[in-house]
């Protein structure tokens, strides 16, 4: 056991230097360091300025090292500075990166914590619905539903609920959100903020969760040990609950812990519609200012939280069914 | 040559290929009866698509001349499409609502009264027009970027699966690594670091979409690997090379038609979100969603353009769904067997 | 819930009555559940204990960057520094055309002219002011706080001059004695000193020597003297630019953990002081009590207390009302700005009564404003429009260093630039695009600035096909066919907005010059590229605009001046426009008090740019200000000037009509409820049934 877990270990960080290399071409081969020296010091900058500028940001060294200079290219520097949580500085306005991030993901973690689980348990309960009303016209319309919500993009979502719930019958506020409320414990305001946006993240996911979680549910009630059980008599209910639910959980797992990393990024869009200043907040306003320094880190953090993820599922797997090998 | 006799020909070369794969489709039972399956079970979405890549041909057919542009002297210089052709000049000023006789804000007279299904736009061009060539731009996405992904996938989940060892050691790293950074953050860096056009968004969602197709690749020719008829083959001398091509990649054709079907419906969506950040491809529905989103807002509002891209991708996405369900249950050896 | 209790206690009866009761009484508590639910509904965004304090709400979309007054020059960053910083002098609030009073200069000086022709310029400041509490003093050795002293602005001055703080405004300040002198002392002292390089700044000033015009005498005098005449340096001083700054500050604040912390710490002498500052989501600002209008209300400063004459008019708009009229500033207790990236959302708030004032969206324009006047519906409401001319230009211009739109081929890519000047529809674009807000321009002079004539018509501004046709032929492209290529003539737009929104804009030109004949392609890349071609003068045409600093016709004539130009010296003449007459013209006007001279000149000036067309001049924007009753003594400021200090708000008529606006509407959550268990309902039953 204790191997298996240091060899998914070992090529979990294997990949995480893979995914540094990518990160690395992306964003370095393309953007030159005096573009984005001239982007952050406005356009009358003067040539000494962007020289100290680049310097002081590490931009200033070779790109590649070289067989005569292997150390002090900013390869290294790249490497260093993300495998040691080092961000540095932002590019555009020079708060470290490192704060502003511990600083988004309170906010972050507050929207996507309540939606990931109401979603969880809204799709299983669903799905188990559905998959009980199998071949009814309860099912068609269910599956109907789900593809319907998946074919709508989330954006009409957004805006739509902004509209009916927020402006005609003014349940919640349109949008806002403000961190002190986490930490005054302002329980009534922090709900009012979160309300609209889970609902709308919970809408936008759920057709393609339930719709997943339903094939994974009419798959196992046709398994010969549920008829075993039925013919044993008994109850639907009970077959549904003890035995499809406990059988179904591994593909679930997966897509489950899968979705964990999403967490701490947060949502791009629904951040943005609703004032929330979360991870997904900083990764558009980085986007919109090209501020490659911030988004670099987000890839790099998204990748490392995903690949934890992975490894998670896989020890997890051994735990939940005995018949995984550890090969 | 000019871009729109690039297109004429890849019309040409669309139908000819159509043709064939009908022909070819026709001749084996498996795949014949995969197709009538299909049509027996969703005939409606198979329609539905139908129409939609008709008006894609339509609009991908363009010549010079002979038509009635109105005060765009420019267009009487360029290539017009066969669609925009059956529409002519439908040119207004700004908005108007659907069928409508009047301008919406100015209550000024249009110069077409009564001819805008959808109404007309805040530049005052066809919004029903608009629409039908989303579709060209919709199938443009899914089947450029099929057309980068599946081969690459093939490239490398064939010889990984196949060979093994060395091989499938580096292609399944490159596949994990890839596979670990978020799609949304790796399309937008993609698109941001190479400039954005419509060739640039299509190889990052080619890019970020390869990875699972390749996995499936790789997964089906290690079971392929181990079949009588691959040995039987090897022990009469045959080639790796030819293993693969006679062999494997043949069974793996079932595999590629329900990926791309799946695979498609994804692509649109991401398009539409890429739209919104301001990297989509012209033309559009995500564009014409995230352009007209304010204008849900006005009042009295204008909604015909949400609308119309809506309609548009919405039918596309309903029809492409179920029809990948129809196709993977007609093709899918494990479903098949059950019904 | 009361009725949940009634029907549990009279269950009793015979079992399929109860089955019943049991059922109604599941629906009951159901439905409880969800109108509970409801009641702790409300829309509103801010927390209850804060309905009764004097806060302002303000949204903003785009965060402030940089908030150091030497270097920031943004309208974002202006909102917060323009508060926090006072100033040596300020504008009238209600006076038009502006003029400028004294801040914490007691009097706004006049020019003396010295013997060796250098002219100077005195002042006064009002005694003993403090900055606002901050640990940096404490830092040094000092209190809480410290006074304001004249040496503050002689260093604030020296900042401005400084190569390394980078002030925009460098250029500006230029005509002070010893101004570029000290800079460039100061730059090459630090590239061979290096030991001189790790001192503080304040010392490295002074070790240089300081700007020779830039003085003070004892703690409450300052001098300025200028090297030659530029009257418009007292606009400049109305600028948080000069603000006094505590050296303090900068050495505290900068190189703290290894950065520079000073631009995101103001510390200032202002009305105001920054109290909260989440960078990219919001900020907070809290009336300053160590400002002098607070500390020294019997002083009665011009800055400091609610103006008792105004502009013709005022007093029917009721802006001197007798409540306010000579009251110590200011009346409004904390500034809360929140950011709201969506424009939509964020007038959705406005209109709810949870931002006090906000420009309009242009979606919303139809339904609020009818004419030039408020809706109905709004005017009820209590809403108030400020409309007010900006003073600002927004223009197309043409790269006059381009081969084919540029000067080179003279007068053929004059006629181009004529023609395609002769088919932009300014009245159709405002009309589109902006509902019909702005003013068309005529030349680069924008209403309310000395040389803008409103009877001047521009011949190439008007919309003529027949004319431009005529021009296309002139200059060798009839019908718009390229003689070279045989096809329509191709040209570039380029742009680094991206928006869905600006593409339908520029769509609007091309639009236009496609009548012509010319296929006009808009490249629109990001803003790297995009800045690279400009730098490059890889361009041809493009679409910008300028909001002036202060209202003098130097600052918007100097756009086109060819030692400001982009591609030779990075300034702001983006067209490259290089014309020796137009140069002369500039330097003849550009000191020159406002007389009939400064008039002529000017419109020579015009009628050069009329024909040479290196801009196709667009409109000058109206703003149309909205704001709720509540909010009192709102006048509009042409520039960009924060006034919040002479605004006032009755909270309680706030709260009234928050509550009034925003009362929940619940029936159709009871609707979907039932239509939901409507739709489940049969398939439920029958199920059951098909199972006995």
């Amino acid at each position: 056991m204790l191997a298996y877990v240091l060899r998914k270990l070992a090529y979990g960080g294997l990949t995480v230097l893979g995914v540094l290399l990518l990160i690395f071409v992306i964003f370095f081969a393309m953007a030159r360091p005096d573009d984005v020296a001239r982007r952050a010091l406005g356009e009358k900058a003067q040539g000494a300025q962007i020289e100290k500028w680049k310097a002081k940001h590490g931009y200033d060294k070779p790109l590649w090292p070289t067989l005569a200079k292997p150390g002090g290219s900013l390869l290294q520097a790249h490497y260093v500075s993300l495998l040691s949580f080092e961000f540095g500085n932002s590019d555009l306005n020079d708060s470290p990166i490192g704060t502003t991030i511990r600083d988004g993901m309170g906010a972050s973690l507050a929207l996507t914590i309540p939606m990931f689980l109401s979603g969880l348990v809204l799709g299983l309960v669903l799905a188990l619905f559905v998959a009980f009303f199998r071949e009814t016209y309860i099912d068609t319309m269910g599956v109907f539903l789900c593809v319907l919500g998946m074919s709508v993009s989330i954006l009409i979502y957004i805006i739509g609920s902004q509209f009916v719930f927020a402006k005609m019958l003014r349940w919640f506020p349109i949008s806002g959100f403000d961190t002190d409320v986490i930490a005054d414990g302002n329980w009534n305001l922090l709900l009012r903020f979160l309300a609209l946006p889970v609902t709308v993240g919970v809408l936008s996911s759920f057709g393609g969760d339930t719709r997943f979680y339903r094939t994974v549910f009419v798959e196992e009630v046709n398994r010969d040990y549920v008829r075993t059980a039925r013919a044993k008599g008994a109850g639907e209910m009970r077959v549904m609950l003890r035995h499809v639910l406990r059988n179904a959980m591994i593909p679930i797992l997966t897509r489950v812990v899968v979705a964990i990393p999403f967490l701490f990024t947060g949502s791009l869009l629904l951040e943005a519609f609703f004032g929330i200043p979360g991870l997904g907040s900083i990764t558009v306003d980085a986007i919109a200012g090209n501020d490659f320094s911030v988004l670099r880190v987000m890839v790099y953090i998204f990748a490392l939280l995903f690949i934890l993820a992975q490894i998670a599922t896989d020890i997890s797997y051994t735990l939940v069914d005995p018949r995984v090998r550890l090969e | 040559m000019e871009s729109w006799m690039v297109s004429n020909l890849v019309v040409a070369v669309l139908l000819v290929g159509g043709a064939w794969i009908a022909v070819a489709v026709s001749r084996h039972d498996i795949w014949r009866a995969a197709v009538q399956q299909v049509w027996k079970r969703r005939p409606g979405a198979v329609l539905v698509v139908c129409v939609y890549v008709l008006l894609a041909l339509l609009d991908s057919v363009a010549w010079r001349g002979n038509v009635d542009t109105g005060s765009d002297v420019v267009a009487q210089h360029e290539a017009v499409t066969l669609l925009e052709r059956l529409f002519g000049d439908a040119q207004e000023k700004s908005y108007s609502a659907p069928l409508a006789d009047i301008e919406f804000y100015d209550h000024s007279p249009l110069k077409h009264p009564g001819s805008h299904l959808f109404g007309t736009d805040i530049l005052g061009g066809d919004v029903f027009l608009m629409t039908l060539k989303g579709a060209r731009v919709a199938l443009l996405i899914g089947g450029l970027t099929s057309l980068i992904a599946i081969p690459l996938a093939l490239l490398f989940g064939i010889p990984a699966g196949y060979f093994g060892k060395r091989i499938d050691d580096v292609v399944f790293f490159i596949m994990s690594t890839l596979a670990s950074i978020p799609t949304l953050l790796l399309l937008i860096s993609i698109t941001v670091a190479l400039g954005r056009s419509t060739l640039v968004v299509c190889f990052a969602l080619a890019v970020t979409s390869w990875v699972g197709f390749c996995r499936i690749a790789r997964g089906e020719t290690m079971k392929l690997r181990e079949m009588d008829y691959v040995h039987a083959a090897r022990l009469m001398g045959a080639s790796e090379t030819t293993i693969i091509l006679r062999h494997i990649l043949p069974n793996l054709m079932h595999l590629v038609v329900i990926t791309f079907v799946l695979m498609f419906s994804g692509l649109v969506l991401s398009e539409a979100v890429l739209a919104w950040l301001g990297i989509g491809v012209n033309g559009s529905w995500g564009l014409m969603i995230a352009k007209a989103k304010d204008e849900l807002s006005r009042d009295p509002a204008v909604w015909w353009n949400v609308g119309g891209a809506g309609v548009g991708l919405f039918g596309l996405l309903l029809a492409v769904n179920f029809l990948g369900d129809a196709v993977r249950d007609a093709l899918d050896p494990r479903t098949r067997k059950e019904s | 819930m009361a009725r949940l209790a009634e029907s549990l206690t009279t269950g009793s009866g015979s079992g399929s009555d109860l089955s019943r009761r049991c059922q109604a009484m599941a629906w009951r508590s159901l439905l409880g559940l969800v109108a509970f639910a409801c009641f702790g509904c409300s829309n509103s965004p801010y927390p209850e204990e804060d309905s009764d304090t004097k806060i302002l709400y303000r949204s903003f979309e785009e965060a402030p960057k940089n908030l150091d007054p030497a270097y920031a020059y943004t309208t974002s960053a202006t909102a917060i520094l323009g508060r926090v910083y006072d100033t040596l002098l300020e504008y009238h609030y209600l006076k038009r055309p502006y003029q400028l009073i004294g801040g914490i200069a007691k009097e706004v000086p006049t020019a003396e002219v010295l013997d060796d022709g250098t002219i100077r310029y005195g002042f006064e400041l009002r005694g003993e002011m403090l900055y606002q509490d901050d640990p940096c003093f404490a830092a040094y050795g000092g209190g809480a706080t410290r006074q304001v002293l004249a040496g503050d602005l002689v260093f604030a001055f020296q900042r401005l001059a400084d190569p390394l703080v980078n002030s925009p405004v460098f250029q500006s300040f230029a005509n002070l004695k010893g101004f570029a002198e000290f800079a460039k002392a100061l730059a090459e002292r630090r590239k061979r000193d290096p030991a001189f390089r790790k001192l503080p700044p304040r010392e490295q000033y002074r070790a240089v020597g300081g700007i020779s015009g830039v003085v003070s005498e004892g703690p409450h005098h300052f001098e300025l003297v200028l090297a030659r005449p530029y009257p418009q340096i007292l606009e400049w001083l109305a600028m948080h630019f000069s603000a006094p700054v505590p050296w303090e500050a900068v050495q505290h604040y900068d190189g703290k953990e290894g950065r520079d912390h000073f631009k995101d710490h103001p510390v200032g002498s202002g009305p105001y002081y920054l109290s909260e500052y989440a960078k990219e989501s919001r900020y907070v600002l809290e009336k300053n009590l160590n400002w002098y209008g607070v500390k020294h209300p019997e002083w009665k400063a011009a800055g400091a207390v609610y103006p008792t004459s105004g502009a013709p008019g005022d007093e029917a708009h009721g802006l001197l009302p007798a409540e306010y009229v000579g009251k110590p500033l200011p009346f409004i207790e904390r500034i809360v700005t929140v950011r709201d990236k969506e424009s939509i959302p964020a007038f959705g708030k406005f209109l709810q009564g949870y931002y006090d004032s906000s420009g309009i969206v242009k979606e919303s324009f139809d339904q609020l404003v009818r004419g030039d006047a408020l809706s109905e519906e709004m005017s009820a409401r209590g809403m108030k429009l400020e409309k007010s001319a900006k003073s600002d230009i927004f223009y197309l211009g043409f790269n006059m260093d381009d081969p084919v739109v540029g000067s080179a081929k003279g007068a053929r890519s004059r006629a181009l630039r004529q023609a395609m000047s002769l088919m932009v529809d300014v009245l159709e674009y405002t009309r589109v695009f902006t509902n019909g807000r702005g003013i068309p321009a005529q030349s680069p002079l924008p209403p309310g600035i000395f040389g803008y004539d409103a009877e001047y018509k521009n011949p190439f501004r008007t919309v003529d096909l027949k004319r431009a046709q005529a021009l296309m032929v002139e200059a060798g492209y009839p019908g718009g066919i390229d003689p070279k290529t045989n096809k329509p003539l191709r040209l570039s737009f380029d742009t680094s907005d991206t928006s869905p929104d600006g593409g339908a804009r520029f769509k609007f030109f091309v639009k236009a010059w496609r009548q012509l004949g010319i296929s006009v392609e808009v490249s629109a890349t990001d803003y790297n590229r995009f800045q690279k071609k400009m730098r490059e003068g890889a361009f041809q045409i493009f679409q910008w605009g300028w909001v002036a600093d202060y209202p003098d016709p130097e600052n918007f004539m100097f756009l086109l001046w060819s030692k400001m130009s982009r591609k030779k010296s990075g300034g702001p003449n983006t067209a490259n426009f290089s014309n020796a007459k137009y140069d002369e013209l500039f330097l003849k006007m550009a000191t020159r008090e406002n007389d009939d001279r400064r008039m002529e000149i000017m419109k020579e000036m015009r009628t050069l740019l009329e024909h040479e067309r290196p801009w196709i001049e667009l409109y000058h924007r109206e703003s149309y200000v909205l704001r709720h009753g509540w909010l009192k003594n709102v006048k509009a400021p042409g520039l960009s000037l924060p006034v919040s200090k002479y605004w006032d708000l009755d909270a309680a008529e706030r709260g009234r009509r928050r509550t009034e606006w925003n009362r929940p509407i619940y029936w159709p959550a009871f609707l979907l409820l039932f239509m939901g268990l409507a739709i489940i309902a049969p398939g439920i039953r029958t199920f059951y049934q098909e199972r006995q």
